[in-house]
């Protein structure tokens, strides 16, 4: 949908409810949350509405932020033990590589 | 009229067809090369043998000729990663480790090539001592107590490499074939072999070998990935080794059995058997090639003859002095790794579910065994030892009996077997028996080692001398001992393993009756000759086709496979042992009509004339699995079980094309990235430009008239 012709309680609505979902662990929702009501955040003229608005932006970003940093230490942990770990990372793995520890 | 034209018209096209010549860009870069490669199989605690990476490993050719070549690639490559194309008598143990040591990113594929083979004196890949981790062991230590590997002259394979149990980082791939090798040769001088300074900056003809290995570590997480299960299904990536061995009974078991299930099945402690076994599979480093001439045919040919001899020469069971004896003949399949059929056998014998109750008859265990008589390999029929753990009456009169007969002056064999009493005991099936209790009564003919090609592909006809008489006399009756000469000088390869037949046969003959064999008629050189070149030639041969159902599809004219290989596998051997134990191990049923002979054991065979025969047979299959898998929650590292597992793989091939230098594959980037970046920026002014270029053109949505209503 195009964001620009909703009206603002409308919004906030949207920024409220996606803000929300992203607490069932889903980090991808923060971060769309975060791209997609940034300009409406911090770029346009104010509106009731947009101090609301902000808030939910910046806590999308930090829980987006929060998750990176666990995701990318997680990976990288997770990479270079693989091998050590043996069948405890292979049941933990979906896919498995050929040809390798 | 229109008839003319039409025909005309077809003409045109056919001719058109034969002028055109499609061809795919593929097939001009490319030109494929036949060759076997190594593969990788996987144990308890290691993985062994050769992969390439996943799309294939790239390597530019370079023939070499004497060791200084290896140096040149080894310390200063101008072009690496190079394909080494090395005749055998260079493919040593040193060289290969120096390979294998300069890592992938110099050495990327190794071509094993049949040429200069003559310069060859010996090429075993199998380690000193075969077998080195199983069977008898010193009391704590995984380690074989019967042979030591820190002494290879005096162990079982001196000349073993140990090749076959290295794990390699490179394809190694081994072209037989003259013509294709002439093929590689070529391209190298062409495009290589000159001028190696600027090597880096032109075309290098180089070898491209996919032989991609699934499993990976050892069979451990092999099989735990192969039977972890997830969404998106299972990925196999190993398989057991696994067979089939076969047996057969000297005279029809009847011991039978109740059908119920119900009931634990109960031994027949009535029934004695004497067992005599031998080893039915090779192995070598390539896939799908190596007979195993020496290693281990001769011990199966004398196996089959002695079955064969015994037959014709013993009376019915019931006129032995002791009516409840029977020999049971077992040809034993995976014994190169590990054993896998002898320990499958012990296993199942300790669990009384051999054999399987659909044979209808009583479980056999280790009550009803007399004494073993284990065939190994016969390398030099005038070196054969009867190897013992203790000096036993049984042991000691045993060989009074085959010397009686190899040493008659009535027969003319001349041979002499010593005896070998102690720890140093062969790599063969009996050494299971003996793991499970030292005190078994086996008896192992195995002569001195004296194969240079043990378990690898040159152990093959030429190896052991063999060349087809091809005489298409009858081959299936004994023959008199004076016209066995006729057909065979005595140092004939048909002759020695009709000799080392008979004297055994003629000493069980003894053991069984109790009477000295005092008859003329010896096993048949022509039997010999014919099993050898089924075995050693071509599967389209006539003692395969005689033990055959009548016009059954005959073999392929090469010689079956006597590897064990995997479920699925071809299991050529197995099969074609069980019809020959059928023909040979049985006995004709002349008053029963085709129509009747359908069920087993009455079986129809073709018979040596082809016209069929119905014969009451005794052979049957037994699983060559190792115990390792049917066990839950085996430790795979105990050592107490085979545990090797072969990786699968999706594709083995070979191909040669020209490998374009380092500089060329950099500019032809750039090229690519540069004229990317000029048509963004040609697009981007054009886009920005067009009201000039494409003056009073109007907007997309004027194509469309506008609605007139309103």
């Amino acid at each position: 949908m195009d964001i620009s012709k909703a009206p603002n309680p409308r919004k906030l609505q949207l920024c409220r409810t996606y803000f929300l979902t992203g607490f069932a662990f889903l980090p991808f929702v923060w971060a769309i949350n975060v791209c997609w009501f940034f300009n409406e955040a911090l770029r346009k003229p104010p509106f009731p509405e947009q101090s609301q608005i902000k808030r939910y932006v910046l806590y999308s970003a930090i829980g987006t932020l929060i998750w990176l940093i666990i995701l990318i230490n997680w990976i990288i942990i997770f990479q270079t033990n693989r091998a050590d770990w043996g069948a405890t990372a292979d049941y933990m793995s979906f896919i498995i590589p050929l040809g390798s520890a | 009229m229109a008839q003319q034209m039409k025909t005309v018209a077809v003409w045109f096209i056919l001719l058109l067809q034969s002028i055109t010549y499609g061809e795919r860009t593929r097939d001009k870069m490319y030109q494929p090369i036949v060759g076997a490669a190594c593969f990788r199989r996987l144990n308890g605690t290691h993985q062994i043998g050769c992969s390439s990476t996943y799309s294939g490993s790239v390597g530019v050719l370079h023939l070499v000729n004497i060791e200084a070549d290896l140096d040149f690639l080894l310390t200063s490559p101008p072009s690496p990663p190079y394909a080494p194309m090395i005749p055998p008598h260079l493919f040593t143990h040193r060289n290969l480790l120096r390979l294998k040591e300069a890592g992938p990113d110099i050495i990327s594929v190794v071509l094993l090539i049949n040429r200069n083979s003559d310069k060859m004196t010996q090429f075993s890949h199998e380690l000193n001592c075969p077998n080195q981790y199983s069977g008898l062991l010193k009391p704590n230590i995984s380690e074989s107590a019967t042979c030591d590997a820190s002494n290879p002259p005096n162990s079982w394979n001196p000349w073993g490499t140990g090749l076959l149990h290295q794990d390699f980082p490179f394809p190694i791939y081994y072209i037989a074939d003259v013509n294709e090798t002439q093929t590689l040769v070529n391209c190298f001088e062409k495009f290589n072999n000159f001028d190696y300074e600027s090597h880096a900056l032109r075309s290098l003809c180089a070898v491209e070998v996919k032989s991609f290995m699934s499993a990976a570590v050892n069979t451990e997480v092999c099989m735990r990935r192969t039977n972890f299960i997830n969404n998106l299904g299972s990925t196999k990536y190993c398989d057991p080794l696994e067979g089939r061995s076969v047996y057969a009974t000297l005279y029809p078991r009847n011991s039978p059995e109740n059908l119920t299930t119900e009931v634990p099945r109960s031994v027949n402690t009535a029934e004695k058997f004497i067992l005599v076994t031998t080893r039915l599979d090779t192995t070598s480093m390539f896939d799908g090639v190596g007979l195993g001439a020496l290693d281990s045919l001769m011990g199966f040919a004398t196996l089959t003859q002695v079955a064969h001899l015994l037959r014709q020469l013993l009376p019915p069971q019931g006129s032995l002095p002791d009516p409840r004896r029977n020999v049971l003949f077992v040809a034993f399949n995976g014994e190169s790794f590990d054993y896998i059929g002898s320990q499958r056998f012990v296993y199942d014998m300790e669990n009384l579910v051999f054999p399987a109750r659909s044979t209808k008859s009583t479980p056999i265990s280790f009550e009803n065994i007399e004494f073993m008589l284990d065939i190994g390999t016969l390398d030099d029929i005038t070196n054969i030892k009867l190897h013992t753990l203790i000096t036993t009456p049984l042991a000691q009169d045993f060989l009074k009996k085959l010397n009686n007969y190899a040493s008659s002056p009535r027969y003319g064999f001349n041979l002499d077997i010593q005896s070998d009493v102690g720890i140093q005991i062969p790599p063969t099936s009996a050494q299971s028996f003996l793991r499970r209790d030292t005190q078994f009564p086996a008896l192992i003919l195995n002569a001195v080692p004296a194969n240079k090609y043990y378990h690898s592909i040159y152990d093959d006809a030429v190896n052991v001398g063999f060349s087809y008489a091809n005489t298409s006399r009858d081959y299936i009756s004994l023959i008199d001992v004076s016209e066995s000469k006729n057909y065979f000088n005595a140092t004939a390869l048909q002759m020695k393993v009709a000799n080392v037949s008979s004297i055994v046969a003629f000493a069980l003959y003894e053991t069984l009756t109790g009477l000295q064999y005092t008859g003329n008629k010896v096993a048949n050189p022509l039997l010999a000759d014919e099993f050898l070149y089924c075995f050693l030639q071509s599967a389209d041969c006539r003692l395969f086709k005689a033990s055959s159902y009548p016009g059954s599809p005959s073999g392929l004219p090469l010689p079956p496979m006597r590897y064990i290989s995997v479920l699925g596998g071809s299991q050529e051997s197995s099969g074609w042992t069980y019809r020959l134990f059928g023909y040979l191990l049985s006995q004709p049923q002349p008053s029963v009509a085709k129509e009747n002979c359908t069920n087993l054991p009455l079986h129809w065979v073709a018979g040596i004339n082809g016209t069929g025969e119905c014969r009451l047979t005794t052979q049957s299959y037994m699983d060559a699995l190792s115990p390792a898998f049917l066990i839950e929650n085996y430790d795979w590292r105990s050592g107490k079980y085979s545990t090797w597992t072969e990786s699968t793989w999706s594709q083995f091939s070979a191909r040669i094309f020209l490998r374009p230098s380092h500089v060329h594959k950099i500019t032809t980037l750039t090229i690519g990235i540069v004229v990317l970046v000029i048509s963004f920026c040609l697009i981007y002014i054009i886009n920005s430009r067009s009201d000039v270029l494409f003056d009073d053109v109007p907007a997309s949505n004027a194509a469309f008239s506008r609605p007139t209503a309103c």
